[in-house]
């Protein structure tokens, strides 16, 4: 039997030393929000635009991109008060809309960075002045690092 | 004459089995116990939004075995800026300890080994509110209460001590592995009762019992008699002495 205790000892330790670092509160530095991620496509193949401005309908004074270059991925931040959120995306200088419809559910992160939502999408709506087409890679909005759709213009 | 002379020699032989068994045996109490967990209400006193009660009986099944029951009631609040959250319910574990002292030094009075435990959780789980900021302004909900059901393993390391007669006290080291802690992977429990922490697939836990003994039973063990180890020496004289 003596021969376990070398074992027991460790597992003692490493339980105490588990337990002292359990009990130290933490921050949060996890991804809390879920965004839809979408790519840029001219001709089949993925071309970040010049420039891209985007934001919010109703937030036009707090932009998400303004002229923005080399962005890649797109990051739509989604309002999870509502079914359903309007962007404004200016690719070039020209401008569309996008719509998202959806669903949201809560998700817990962690105990230190608490709930967000994660969403499922619909097929969103979209004006065509330079936007070609919208596909829908990834219906699941959640906060991994995903391509979710893909905008060809 | 011929009786006194049978009446001796079995006379005789019992002294010499007694004194044999003196020396190879010894009388091992085997004991069922009985005991509370002393840090859990410590714990609320400072803390009364963590109510931990839990307690144990065990039976030895012999001197190194024991069968273990332990069941508590947990209730547990956690508030912060961006979500409050509630649970409450009841746990149970059943599972075995393995003393590790050699029977003659623990006599059943002293328990220094480790246990091995299942453990089973059902309890309500509820998040009266939370909110998530981001671009668009706060969005806040809540998560009803819903029952649950939370399953995990664990190694409790420990000590135990007799200090008066069938009343011992320790602490034992919990090392608790999770195997699922109801909720989906959406809505995992921030904390159950019995495991913790649901959010972490290890969690650590410490406890001390105050225990009561009552002895059933009274076994003879033998002792293992261990034979001086050889050493490397004493082989090469023996071989050198071979070789000559």
């Amino acid at each position: 039997m003596r021969k376990y205790l070398p074992a027991v000892s460790v597992i003692i330790i490493f339980s105490l030393t588990f337990l002292g670092v359990s009990c130290t509160p933490e921050a949060c530095f996890e991804e809390t929000n879920a965004f839809v991620k979408a790519s840029f496509y001219s001709e089949e193949k993925q071309v970040t635009p010049d420039s891209i401005t985007l934001y919010g309908l109703g937030h036009e004074t707090t932009k998400i991109y303004d002229r923005a270059r080399n962005v890649k991925p797109a990051l739509f931040p989604i309002n999870a008060a509502s079914d359903n959120s309007v962007f404004i995306i200016r690719i070039n200088g020209v401008t569309d809309t996008i719509t998202f419809r959806y669903s949201s559910y809560p998700h817990l992160i962690s105990r230190e960075c608490g709930y967000t939502f994660y969403h499922i999408i619909e097929t969103p709506v979209f004006t065509r002045h330079i936007i070609e087409n919208i596909i829908v890679n990834n219906r699941n909005i959640t906060t991994v690092n995903e391509e979710n759709i893909r905008i060809f213009y | 004459m011929r009786k006194t002379y049978v009446s001796s020699i079995s006379f005789l032989i019992l002294l010499s089995s007694g004194i044999l068994s003196a020396q190879d045996t010894i009388q091992f109490p085997l004991k069922v116990r009985a005991g509370f967990d002393a840090v859990g209400p410590g714990i609320y006193i400072t803390d009364k939004n963590n109510l931990n009660i839990e307690g144990f009986v065990s039976k030895d099944r012999n001197e190194k075995m024991a069968y273990v029951l332990e069941g508590g009631y947990s209730n547990y609040k956690f508030s912060q800026y961006n979500f409050d959250y509630l649970s409450s319910g009841v746990f149970a574990r059943v599972g075995v300890d393995f003393n590790l002292l050699k029977p003659e030094v623990s006599m059943g009075k002293y328990w220094a080994g480790i246990g091995l435990r299942y453990g089973l959780s059902i309890y309500k789980a509820e998040t009266p509110f939370y909110k998530h900021e981001n671009y668009w302004g706060d969005a806040a909900s809540s998560i009803p209460s819903s029952g649950r059901i939370g399953h995990f393993l664990e190694v409790a390391p420990g000590v135990k001590t007799e200090l008066f007669k069938n009343f011992s006290m320790g602490w034992t080291v919990r090392l608790r592995f999770l195997v699922s802690g109801g909720g989906g992977k959406d809505l995992r429990p921030i904390y159950f009762p019995g495991f913790g922490s649901g959010g972490n697939m290890v969690n650590a836990g410490i406890g001390y019992y105050l225990t009561w003994n009552i002895p059933f039973k009274t076994i003879r063990v033998i002792k293992k008699i261990e034979l001086p180890e050889e050493t490397d020496e004493e082989e090469s004289e023996v071989s050198q002495q071979g070789y000559r």
